[in-house]
């Protein structure tokens, strides 16, 4: 039996990269999941790929009455909800100097403010035993040139999950951060090319870049019960990266 | 498949608590496992409870022909480890002004001088993509009144995670700390100094401290001991994993 046995799970940002990785596990572990993207044939690759126990809702998450649809479709289908995965998520860069209004809105909007209303609104769905994973970054506790916005708001989905455990006691439901390092996801790969890739491995101590079915494990742990007594922790996947 | 099929697990300290919830657990997914404890009894009742595929060896951490013995054993049953969950610990209570020499240097042997050694005397039956797990503990951040010495050596074994991360990464021997908080087992009774009623006050108050509102119990530390031993971390190495129901994360 897999460990989110009938479980009904959302995953923002769950077309692609991480978020479809942790997808497919929670439905290796007998999860119901319902993905959450901006783009429709991104989403629909997706779902063809995950088979019947995945349903895709299209929106972004900095437009509220997007995530009113993803809640309401998720209510309709099964009338609650034990799993959140807040994983989308934006991060252009740009060097201090070059800093735009544009693109703190943008970074903020998605990362931060997106993050809150994915959570605030899942929650007249959650009970005891529900569980909220937002993804953070490695980024979050270091410096990167050209990087400000993105850690900072990374920094600021950190500290979310440290208010929310105190807000959220007495309704048993948890809430951690899994914080990724340098995923070899179709984007990144693309992004960085050969060259990049290859020095974001030798950065980490492990020497190489994370399989996005290595974030989706860590996932599935911190949305089971193998994790009870946690809440407000932030989980380093990250190969070593930010942790010496 | 079960997560450690057929993997070789040493912990020490496993005869009671976290440590013998963790062996429990690690041979119901497969593994083999070898406890030590500093009391035969204990032992013999430890490996009772955890029924099958599990080697006991009296001994004490802080004695280093003691490890010796432990690693002789292992060499010759299994010839080799997967696993090693570094968890005895020892933690009487003293306040500072109170604290004798014994107290300090009983509480580093065993928690710093004891880990070390513990893991040190591991690594020539190693196998390389093996994974260490060091039990340290919440009070590595925090400060809490009369645990100073215990603090201080926890947070000693949080930063040896760190060295050992870069020592071992050649082997691709991942190296991680889980600092548990508060958990329900006897040592707050047995081994803290501490009068019943006074470890029935402490564990109250540790309570009302914890965001979750109660303290943890020793199968949810040995889950999360699970996940690190397993391939399901395998790009986590050198974190601190705090399981601890909030307590020191808010």
């Amino acid at each position: 039996m897999g460990k989110l046995e009938g479980k009904v799970a959302v995953i923002t940002g769950g077309a692609t990269g991480i978020g479809r990785a942790a997808a497919k596990r929670f439905i290796d572990e007998g999860a119901f999941v319902f993905i959450f993207g901006r783009r429709q044939e991104a989403l629909d690759a997706a779902v063809a790929d995950l088979g019947p126990n995945a349903r895709a809702v299209k929106g972004s998450v900095s437009d509220l009455a997007d995530l009113d649809r993803l809640y309401g479709a998720v209510k309709a289908e099964h009338g609650s909800l034990d799993i959140v995965f807040a994983n989308a998520g934006a991060g252009s860069q740009l060097r201090l100097g070059e800093i735009t209004a544009e693109h703190v809105d943008e970074t903020f909007d998605t990362n931060v403010k997106g993050t809150i209303f994915t959570v605030q609104k899942a929650l007249p769905l959650m009970g005891e035993g529900g569980s909220i994973i937002l993804t953070g970054s490695s980024a979050g506790t270091t410096g990167a040139s050209a990087m400000s916005a993105y850690s900072a708001s990374k920094a600021a989905v950190r500290n979310l999950a440290r208010t929310w455990a105190e807000d959220l006691k007495g309704s048993g439901i948890r809430v951690n951060v899994l914080s990724p390092g340098a995923t070899a996801t179709e984007l990144a790969k693309e992004a960085l090319g050969e060259e990049g890739q290859k020095v974001f491995a030798s950065m980490t101590p492990l020497q190489r870049m994370a399989d996005p079915t290595e974030i989706g494990a860590v996932a599935a742990f911190l949305a089971s019960s193998d994790s009870s007594f946690m809440t407000a922790s932030e989980v380093a996947v990250d190969g070593g990266l930010a942790q010496l | 498949m079960k997560k450690l099929e057929d993997k070789v697990a040493v912990i020490t300290g496993g005869s009671s608590g976290i440590g013998l919830a963790t062996a429990k657990r690690f041979v119901e997914e497969g593994a083999h496992v070898v406890i030590t404890g500093r009391r035969e009894k204990d032992l013999k009742e430890a490996a009772a409870f955890i029924e099958r595929n599990v080697t006991t060896v009296v001994g004490d951490v802080s004695h280093l022909e003691d490890l010796d013995r432990l690693y002789a054993v292992v060499k010759e049953k299994h010839g080799h480890i997967d696993i090693l969950f570094a968890n005895a610990g020892a933690g009487t209570i003293a306040p500072l002004a109170a604290a004798t020499e014994a107290h300090f240097d009983q509480t580093f042997d065993v928690n710093v001088k004891g880990l070390f050694f513990t893991v040190q005397k591991a690594l020539p039956l190693f196998k390389d993509g093996g994974s260490i797990i060091l039990n340290s503990s919440v009070s590595n951040v925090l400060g809490l009144p009369g645990f100073s010495a215990y603090a201080a050596s926890k947070a000693a074994v949080r930063n040896f995670s760190r060295a050992w991360t870069l020592e071992l990464k050649d082997r691709k021997i991942r190296v991680n700390t889980m600092s548990p908080g508060p958990t329900e087992t006897p040592a707050l009774e047995t081994t803290t100094g501490l009068t019943p009623e006074q470890a029935e006050q402490a564990a109250g108050q540790f309570a009302s401290q914890i965001p979750m509102g109660r303290r943890g119990k020793p199968e949810e530390i040995a889950a999360a001991v699970m996940f690190l031993a397993s391939d399901e971390s395998s790009f986590i190495t050198g974190v601190d994993l705090a399981v601890d129901g909030g307590m020191a994360q808010v």
